[in-house]
């Protein structure tokens, strides 16, 4: 018996771990002095104090808890509704109704994302609040049903019919006598309606827009960038905030008196977790409401920029803003994969969108592109001749592209562990690096890598290169550690591995964290790569966006902003003004162009040449 | 002749396919306590919840003093309803629910105070003014259920089962009360139920429905003692139903004896239907009685035994205070004003049929 006891004990513990042991993990790094995982460094607050003076984080924040509460609050008094109108139904057409109703709560939530998405592009709708309190009172009626339609079947119909009977109106029976009955459901639906708000970040993420972020979408965003300890002190108070709630709502010792005289006690509460939930939603809504919320395209005296992450430096834009009174709405997206189909369903409005060279090929062609007058900003020509030229092959006539940050792609290698010099992508096929290899997971970087060495273009459609440079990822596979995109820097620096292949902006970061690491362009050739500033077709705040170019392309702005994000600036003047002569004149940050053979930037292949590159990706990667 | 107080003519209710009520016409006079009597689904409560307005009949009036009421709401009929389940307002103090109508109606303070210990002191209730419904026992909740209808004075007080979910001492304590209630108030009653015991005790007229016909509209001393058919008879306390043929006026022939009794008007030789109660059948000896028989059953109920006699094929109960032992032969014999004949229904469906009035 005493032995069944502690295999159950153990069971139970193991269990415990298993469920639990990520979130402590969690809520330990919160609390860690030390930026590294791996080492304790003490405990400090301070992620919480930077946290709370993150505006970005804390206007995300305001902005969820609004969208919680309007959501919950319109879905309970429709929920409500919803169950009025089904109670008086026909039984068998009433379980229909339920089952349809429930339908959306099992539906995955990528596919409910995506639909409402669908339809507010088909509606013509601009992304932004309006469409994500939409979506998320969606969402969230059938849990207002679920919570209110037992109670409703519970409910004595006389005592309804019984007010009437003495004299009520149908409506004041119903104010008067059947909601107060309803009344604790209704509050645990709008409790759970709150917190599937709070938490939903699937259907957020497709159907926010221009400028939006509720908490997770936010997290997620910065999460990309690298985790930020404040991630974890964020997500520990979330976790404690739905933790709070859920408890309240389910558990709490008052709610389980409810068979004695304490009648009265356990309405009040889901009550009094409402009323909290709606003191602090109305602190959020007078404290100002968060900027985000209000992100108007029409707003003449706006501009809206849609940028890839980590790719400016923040306080550039706060100035900017200052220094001419525009109100700047800033946005990160993930791929350029991502940002054009919402640029191009006009679902999302922007007046500056920085993508790369082929997406900027495949924007100008499909007529996606305004031209920008270069004559109105006179600080372009800050801009070197030679980055004007690489931008001509994919903007034949300079009309449409700003030249903002540009690179090669190379190999980083740790110089204790790799003894030979390394000049060629060979390298990457040694035997002698068995695991010690890292390749990018990206179709066309890792099909560059092995066309450059089989000496063909990176842009070829030859199925024969093609099928050439397949069988010889396929022969280098067992060679590699792994496939990823952010890691390389991640591992590299940790020496986690010995040659990785990355984007020169990368390795200047990288070399200043791990100064054993070196990064080299191989002979063979590579990529170059050019992002620019484009204009959408429907932008419409054209002034302020040349205002804006005009800034980031004024020297000191561009040095500013290159020191920031360490990818290598097209603008000389800025280039200047590096105080650090080994940067200034880095081979890796500004290598000299013409000494370098074989440097192609990528075209846009066509849809059906991009489909076809993909399922030999995929071919290689299942070898 | 007190006048007609509610008058319905013609009703007819469906549900889907299911007609509950069928050219339905009762009326009910000032300060009647009439009872509607039935087996479950014979229409009765969809007639109270029609007079109520909680149902609109598919065709029909509903006249109330010579109005017509068929279209008004409930709120807007003077007459309250006392629910099967009490129906009290769970989140309201007894004081509170009993001043519910008084306040929609804008009575003055002093006038509902008056009247909730007026009310209570009526269902003997008085000092409950501060407790919560759930406090109390089902019968207290009852009689709070009854203060707060009563309190509004109205013409009808209509009751649906109220006593049904109670004890059995209980229900009996409460049909004196409500009788009691009926005397002080001098208001009408409309009362529901399929207790056959409850209805006699305390109706003036009983009203025994089924499928939606009437059955019977009488006293309860008619009721019991001259059920007008088989319907009656059996649902309304223990008889004996057995088929026989009027031989001629005042003679009918059951089981191949013939009996006198005081029936007329049902032709010659024609089938019917013979209702004997139990306790009007005497055990004699054999050769003094009409019939002969065996005793094959006897059972001690406290006031009475109750016996099994079979004789040519016929099982009698018969009720009566003196024992006569398993096997013992016996006479039956039954006074001529104890027999009540009946029509014989000439189809199933006649079973049902509402009675010629």
């Amino acid at each position: 018996m005493k032995k069944h006891r502690g295999i159950k004990m153990f069971y139970l513990i193991v269990m415990l771990i298993f469920l639990y042991a990520p979130i402590l993990t969690l809520m330990v790094l919160s609390f860690n002095a030390s930026k590294s995982r791996s080492r304790w460094g003490g405990f400090t607050l301070d992620w919480y104090i930077s946290l709370v003076e993150d505006g970005g984080i804390i206007s995300a924040f305001k902005t969820t808890l609004i969208i919680a509460f309007l959501s919950a609050l319109i879905a309970t008094a429709l929920g409500t509704a919803a169950c009025i109108g089904m109670q008086t139904m026909r039984r068998k057409f009433r379980r229909l109704i339920l089952a349809i109703t429930n339908i959306p709560m099992l539906n995955a939530d990528i596919v409910t994302g995506v639909s409402l998405m669908l339809l507010f592009i088909a509606a013509r709708m601009t992304m932004g609040f309006r469409t994500v309190l939409l979506a998320h009172i969606t969402f969230n009626i059938p849990y207002v049903i679920l919570s209110v339609m037992p109670r409703f079947r519970q409910l004595n119909r006389n005592t309804y019919e019984a007010a009437l009977d003495l004299g009520a109106s149908p409506l004041y029976a119903f104010f008067r006598i059947t909601l107060p009955d309803l009344m604790p459901a209704i509050l645990s639906g709008f409790l759970m309606s709150f917190t599937m708000s709070l938490d939903d970040f699937i259907i957020t993420h497709f159907t926010k827009g221009a400028g939006f972020d509720t908490l997770s979408t936010k997290i997620y965003s910065e999460v990309k960038k690298g985790i930020k300890p404040e991630i974890y002190a964020l997500s520990t108070l979330m976790f404690v905030a739905v933790l709070l709630l859920l408890w309240l709502v389910n558990y709490h010792p008052w709610t389980r008196r409810k068979n004695d005289n304490g009648r009265k006690k356990f309405r009040s509460v889901p009550g009094i977790a409402a009323v909290l939930v709606t003191i602090i939603c109305a602190t959020g809504l007078l404290s100002g409401c968060g900027s985000s919320a209000a992100a108007d395209y029409n707003d003449p005296n706006s501009l809206f920029i849609y940028n890839a992450g980590e790719y400016i430096d923040p306080d550039l834009l706060d100035e900017f803003e200052d220094e001419t009174g525009i109100n700047v709405v800033y946005d990160e997206f993930e791929t350029l994969e991502i940002m054009y189909p919402k640029v191009e369903s006009g679902a999302a409005r922007y007046d500056l969108i920085c993508p790369s060279d082929y997406m900027i090929e495949k924007m100008r062609k499909n007529d996606l592109l305004k031209p920008i007058n270069i004559d109105n900003i006179p600080n372009l020509k800050n801009i070197g001749e030679s980055y004007w030229e690489t931008a001509r092959s994919f903007d034949p006539d300079n009309t449409y592209a700003v030249p903002y940050c540009w690179g090669t792609v190379g190999i980083l290698y740790n110089k204790t562990m790799v003894d030979e010099p390394v000049d060629s992508w060979s390298i990457l096929w040694d035997e002698k690096y068995k695991d010690q290899i890292l390749m990018q997971d990206s179709v066309r970087d890792a099909m560059m890598v092995a066309l450059k060495l089989l000496g063909y273009s990176a842009n070829t459609t030859d199925e024969k290169e093609l099928r050439e440079a397949t069988e010889l990822l396929e022969k280098q596979k067992p060679l590699v550690q792994a496939y990823v995109v952010d890691q390389v820097r991640d591992k590299m620096i940790g020496n986690e591995a010995a040659l990785g292949v990355i984007y020169s902006g990368e390795a200047i970061f990288t070399k200043r964290e791990n100064p054993d690491l070196d990064y080299v362009v191989p002979k063979e050739g590579s990529n170059i790569w050019l992002d620019c500033w484009v204009m959408p077709k429907n932008a419409t705040h054209v002034e302020n966006a040349e205002k804006f170019l005009d800034f980031l392309s004024r020297p000191d702005i561009a040095y500013r902003n290159f020191d920031y994000i360490t990818y290598s600036t097209p603008n000389t003047a800025a280039r200047e003004l590096i105080p650090d002569e080994d940067i200034k004149n880095s081979n890796i940050a500004f290598p000299d162009l013409t000494k370098m053979s074989g440097l192609e930037t990528y075209s846009f292949l066509g849809e059906a040449e991009d489909r076809h590159l993909n399922s030999l990706w995929r071919e290689v990667k299942a070898y | 002749m007190p006048v007609k107080l509610i008058d319905l003519q013609h009703i007819t209710k469906r549900y889907d396919d299911n007609t509950v009520l069928d050219d339905f016409s009762l009326y009910i006079r000032e300060n009647e306590f009439v009872t509607l009597l039935g087996p479950s689904g014979c229409g009765k409560t969809t007639t109270l919840r029609i007079i109520g307005g909680f149902e609109r009949p598919d065709s029909g009036t509903v006249l109330f003093q010579g109005k017509d009421i068929t279209d008004l709401p409930p709120n807007k009929r003077e007459l309250n309803t006392v629910f099967q389940k009490y129906a009290l307002f769970p989140h309201m103090t007894i004081a509170d629910n009993i001043a519910f109508g008084l306040r929609i109606h804008k009575k003055s303070n002093d006038y509902i105070k008056d009247k909730i210990s007026y009310a209570l002191k009526l269902v003997n209730l008085e000092g409950y003014e501060n407790r919560m419904p759930d406090s109390l026992s089902g019968g207290q909740q009852q009689r709070i259920a009854i203060a707060r209808a009563i309190v509004n004075e109205p013409k009808v007080l209509l009751l649906d089962e109220p006593l049904g979910a109670l004890d059995l001492k209980l229900r009996q304590d409460m049909q004196y009360e409500l009788i009691r209630l009926k005397n002080e108030l001098g208001i009408t009653f409309v009362y529901v139920t399929h207790d056959q015991e409850e209805a006699l005790t305390m109706s003036d007229t009983i009203v025994v429905m089924n499928q939606g016909y009437i059955q019977q509209i009488g006293t309860p001393t008619d009721i019991y003692n001259e059920p007008q058919n088989a319907f009656v008879a059996d649902f309304i306390g223990d008889s004996n139903i057995v088929s026989g043929i009027m031989i001629r006026d005042k003679l009918v022939e059951i089981l191949g004896a013939r009996f006198d009794c005081v029936d007329t008007g049902f032709g010659e030789n024609r089938p019917v239907d013979v209702v004997i109660r139990p306790e009007d059948i005497d055990l004699v000896k054999p050769e003094d009685g009409t019939i002969e028989g065996v005793v094959t059953d006897v059972i001690f109920k406290g006031v009475h035994y109750e016996m099994c006699v079979m004789s040519n094929g016929f099982e009698w109960i018969v009720h009566s205070t003196d024992c006569f032992p398993v096997d013992t032969h016996v006479g039956i014999h039954v006074d001529p004003f104890d027999i009540q004949i009946m029509h014989k229904p000439e189809s199933e469906d006649e079973k049902a049929v509402a009675v010629d009035e």
